[in-house]
């Protein structure tokens, strides 16, 4: 199969806004997400419940279902917007160029198809093959993805799986169309580590193999330093911290980032107290104004009652936070200089 | 240790312990279980109007037949066959071809029948939680004999099960209706409690409550009951509807209640008797038990969704 | 305990420092708790009737442990692995196929209805998942204040004068004490659950995965509670959960298990700086640290966890075990069971060839892995 390549990364996120009309009020799921995935890349998203990081995702794969709207932004894939295709164009880029995986097989599985037919039938519905064909292949994906005995396991029902071996089945459903993109949302989050560990090493094989892109969702910081060369991190339906990973995880700047670091017990470093970000994740409902972060920041100050732009601290590094590249508080007045100090003093005098 | 005052958090207690913790005051309304599902059931129009229709019949068979007494039992041929008449107060409906007043044995029938209906689902309700609760709660052998026992109660034609302990105990006895509706009908309600029972039985916030040492009762009452209770009230106020139906239908047949003694279900066997000269008069007792039938059936599905944790309140 | 009973009418003292640090201090080291040869396994029915045992899920097989006052022992494993099971045993929330726990020195099992009642108070667990372990129809008040009302303290006020100490204790604000579990998070909801779980001022609380659940910024939060209360209370832990580096910082002491099986227990230190079960080993090479310069070859097991319901014969980690491969597969892991045995300074290690646990071997091991792609 011949893909075409060009400059333009494999998928870019542009402002994307994901609203949910709920009766209660409008919850702004995602609200000005970007970030883009090169060829080949993995990008970690990490963030809390709620972050809006599997809506996101969801955005991507235009899955959002009602109460929700995609509300604005743009998701460019290879140039092509996804939000402006019509169904059946999008149906096709589903499976084809971008599958998904999700955190519990069971559910994505259906229970009265062997996982056989269901991956042929995945074959079949984006390849033109016959019937003993599509079979084939899906038993040459189920020894892919490293389950022993795969002609015998193929004619088998989900629910004579284990969790783990489920979880292969769905990736082998996901990866037989070849595709451009993986998006994987807590795709180890069930799983015991022991088997955590085998799904990660097959993913990273298979990631070289295919010389695939994903987007790797989840909470779990130890997975995304395993697996992602770019870390995105959300919180509040925004993305707050975004680099390479070595940078995040050696240098944080947000203060949202640096305190899921410390916060997280490490092996090997006992220490006598956990280091913690006070207070809970606002209300969707009633965020609080200006930054979103500032009522369980040790940092806030002033100037956070004004929302912070999400800015370039260093080459390739953004934070959405006051804070100087340096770490320090803004300084304000006629000798601070940057652009970061001009919009922190414009934001102290306006009138939030 | 000097006592804390009121509504004072000890100086010791927050070292550390709630470092972070202790939140804004929410000072949203605080709403009960059951305050929700009050609102759920209100925003349930057709269920609204089943609970004011019921509570109509209800008010009107608890007042009228304690004014008028033994009327509704009185003849008087000469006022048979007189039409209805809203200019009668007193007779609005009109008299019947032995002259007995047809509004006042109106009511009086709805009285029998919402009494067999009420009191049948009473026996019902305490049959079935009692046999359900035990299966689920007790378990092993005890629930596989009793569960066994509503197998064969249900595999019994139920119909004629009733009819046959009527007419062998007492035909034209409410009681003896009511009794065999109740022994008839508990099945289901046994099935629901046990089913959640048996869920319940193995949750955390029961386990906890036994961990705290707390007896088997308080348990069964405290926290499996409330929690098993939404089906069984649904259930009961559709059994309602099915046992005024049940009653009707018997005396209907004649085993039920009998004249003298007024029901929905011998009115109308009394009206098909004089049907070609006054037709009017089946559709009295057919419509009032279509509105009782109705209004049970909409507070029913009212209540399903109403005491469903799973529905969310709509502002 | 104080020995006081509320129905007496004696002043409110569950929380008492006091007592907690003679309790901490004079009665440190000593056994509070004693698991022996601990089974519990569940039937699986079958037959026409449903009534005739056809086999058994061996949940927990023969668990032996002591839990010393003022400690927390960890407790790791897989799920499915029985470590839950084993928790609501020793609790005796659920009965046991066989064994006995002291609590000292009473057997546990052989109690009474009165006797345990007044047993429980000493025992006490918080569960996982908060949304399922607190009474949905029941206010905050009246979920924490059940165990005092239980065991007689009848006196609305006092028993909310209670309440509200608790909830401050736990970080919760104290005009909460009306409200309804829904309306609180994840992280509040487990407070509530400790706050519980602390009415009865036990001394041995078991901890079931209680911070699983919650989100990473509010585990930190709910972790340090748990030891500050420890401290204050001088409250002995049993610490069940999945997640390795959580145990190791709260744990003084870890078992861990895998099968039905303790396979090795071992004061925390040593027992993750040294394992000396292959076991503990591969669990603790698949934990994916958060820093992504120390990636590292890890140590991948094959296959999945056998079924508790046939375990295999011999070791049950036979089937899995990267040791044994690299030992050529010695036929004594097939047939004979290891025993749990003393491996040196009371670290109990249930393996045969646990003195070929080397560094050595298990970096030679990480190198000899297969792809893990087929084909």
């Amino acid at each position: 199969m011949t893909v075409h390549r060009s400059d333009r990364p494999l998928l870019e996120i542009q402002d994307l806004r994901t609203h949910f009309f709920t009766q209660d009020g409008t919850v702004k799921a995602v609200d000005g997400v970007s970030y883009e995935i090169g060829d080949g890349k993995t990008v970690g998203v990490v963030g809390e419940s709620g972050c809006g990081k599997s809506i996101t995702a969801l955005s991507v794969m235009r899955l959002i279902e009602q109460p929700g709207r995609i509300v604005g932004g743009s998701v460019l894939l290879r140039g092509r917007d996804l939000l402006r295709v019509d169904d059946a164009e999008m149906r096709d880029i589903r499976g084809n160029q971008i599958s998904m995986i999700f955190q519990e097989p069971m559910t994505s599985l259906n229970p009265v198809y062997t996982c056989g037919d269901q991956i042929s039938e995945a074959v079949s519905l984006h390849e033109a093959v016959g019937r003993r064909q599509a079979w084939e292949r899906a038993v040459e994906m189920l020894q892919l993805v490293g389950i022993p005995d795969p002609a015998r396991r193929a004619k088998q029902y989900p629910h004579e799986l284990s969790g783990g071996m489920r979880q292969r089945v769905m990736i082998a459903m996901a990866l037989s169309t070849n595709p451009e993109l993986l998006i994987a949302d807590e795709p180890t989050t069930a799983l015991d580590v022991t088997i955590q560990a085998q799904i990660l090493e097959l993913m990273k094989s298979l990631r070289e193999r295919n010389r695939m892109a994903i987007m790797l969702i989840t909470h779990d910081l130890g997975v995304i330093a395993e697996m992602a060369d770019d870390v995105v991190v959300m919180y509040a339906g925004q993305v707050v911290e975004q680099s390479d990973a070595d940078t995040v995880f050696a240098k944080p700047h947000h203060p949202y980032t640096t305190g899921l670091l410390a916060s997280i017990p490490r092996l090997g470093e006992k220490r006598q107290r956990l280091e913690v970000i006070q207070g809970v994740v606002p209300n969707p409902l009633n965020l609080p104004k200006g930054c979103l972060f500032k009522r369980r920041c040790p940092h806030a100050m002033p100037v956070c009652d004004t929302p912070p732009p999400l800015q370039e601290i260093a080459r390739g590094h953004l934070s959405r936070c006051w804070l100087t590249p340096a770490g320090e508080p803004p300084a304000v007045g006629p000798e601070a200089t940057g652009e970061l100090a001009e919009a922190a003093a414009s934001a102290l005098q306006a009138p939030a | 240790m000097e006592g804390t005052q009121l509504g004072q958090i000890p100086a010791k207690a927050t070292t550390g312990a709630g470092q972070g913790a202790v939140d804004e005051v929410d000072l949203t309304p605080v709403r009960t279980y059951w305050q929700l599902a009050r609102q759920r059931f209100m925003q349930h129009s057709l269920a609204v109007v089943g609970l004011i229709v019921m509570a109509i019949l209800v008010t009107l068979a608890l007042v009228v037949p304690t004014i008028t007494g033994s009327l509704y039992a009185k003849t008087s041929l000469s006022l048979a066959n007189h039409p209805p008449s809203l200019l009668n107060p007193f007779a609005p409906l009109g008299y019947d071809s032995i002259g007995m007043n047809v509004f006042i044995r109106l009511v009086k029938a709805l009285q029998t029948s919402l009494f067999v209906g009420f009191s049948a689902v009473s026996i019902i309700v305490v049959v079935g939680i009692t046999v359900g609760a035990i299966a689920g709660y007790v378990g092993g052998a005890v629930d596989n004999l009793l569960m066994r026992l509503v197998d064969v109660v249900l595999s019994l034609p139920s119909f004629f099960l009733i009819v046959m302990m009527v007419a062998l105990f007492g035909t034209g006895n409410a009681i003896v209706v009511i009794v065999a509706i109740g022994i008839v009908g508990w099945t289901t309600a046994a099935r629901l409690v046990r089913a959640e029972f048996l869920s319940l039985r193995e949750t955390d916030f029961v386990q906890a409550a036994r961990a705290l040492g707390a007896g088997d009762r308080r348990i069964i009452v405290r926290h499996m009951l409330p929690a098993a209770m939404a089906p069984v009230v649904v259930a009961a106020t559709l059994g309602i509807a099915d046992s005024v139906v049940v009653e009707a239908t018997l005396s209907f047949l004649s085993f039920g209640i009998s004249p003298p003694e007024a029901s929905l279900g011998n009115m109308l066997t009394n009206a098909q008797e004089f049907f070609y000269r006054q037709p009017i008069l089946i559709l009295y007792p057919g419509l009032t038990l279509i509105l009782v039938v109705l209004a049970a059936s909409f507070m029913g599905d009212g209540l399903r969704d109403a005491l469903d944790p799973r529905q969310r309140v709509r502002k | 305990m104080s020995g006081q009973t509320w129905a007496d009418g004696a002043a409110i003292e569950p929380i008492e420092a006091s007592a907690s640090l003679v309790r901490a201090n004079g009665g440190a080291g000593r056994v509070l708790l004693r698991a022996e040869h601990v089974v519990k396994h569940f039937p699986i029915r079958g037959g026409l009737l449903g009534v005739t045992t056809i086999g058994a899920v061996r949940a927990v097989d023969d668990v032996s442990f002591e839990v010393r006052r003022g400690e927390t022992l960890g407790l790791v494993g897989e799920s499915g692995c029985g470590k839950t099971t084993l928790g609501k045993v020793i609790l005796r929330l659920i009965p046991a196929t066989s064994g006995q726990v002291y609590v000292d020195d009473r057997p546990l099992f052989d109690l009474n209805a009165t006797q345990l009642k007044e047993a429980r108070r000493d025992l006490q667990v918080v569960f996982q998942d908060p949304y399922a372990s607190l009474n949905p129809r029941m206010t905050v008040g009246e979920i924490v204040g059940e165990g005092p009302l239980v065991h007689g303290l009848t006196d609305k006020a006092k028993r909310e004068e209670l309440v509200r100490e608790l909830l401050a204790k736990v970080g919760l604000n104290q005009s909460h004490i009306h409200r309804y579990p829904h309306e609180f998070s994840g992280g509040q909801r487990q407070r509530i659950g400790i706050a519980r779980a602390l009415a009865l001022n036990p001394e041995f609380i078991v901890c079931d995965e209680p911070v699983s659940a919650l989100d990473v910024s509010i585990q930190s939060q709910v972790l340090n509670l748990l030891d500050d209360l420890q401290q204050e209370l001088g409250l002995t832990y049993l610490f069940i959960a999945h997640n390795l580096a959580v145990v190791e910082h709260i744990s003084d002491r870890v078992g861990v298990m895998y099968l039905g099986k303790l396979v090795e227990l071992a004061d925390v230190d040593p027992l993750y700086a040294a394992p000396k079960h292959p076991y503990t080993v591969a669990l603790l090479s698949a934990v994916p640290e958060p820093d992504p310069r120390r990636r590292k070859k890890r140590l991948v097991l094959k296959g999945d966890v056998p079924s508790p319901a046939a375990p295999p014969e011999g070791c049950r980690f036979n089937t899995r075990c990267w040791l044994r491969e690299q030992l050529g597969n010695p036929e004594r892991c097939e047939t004979e069971e290891p025993v749990f045995r003393d491996v040196g300074a009371g670290h109990l290690v249930a393996c045969h060839f646990s003195e070929e646990v080397t560094p050595q071997a298990i970096a030679s091991a990480a190198e000899r892995q297969l792809p893990v792609i087929g084909a």
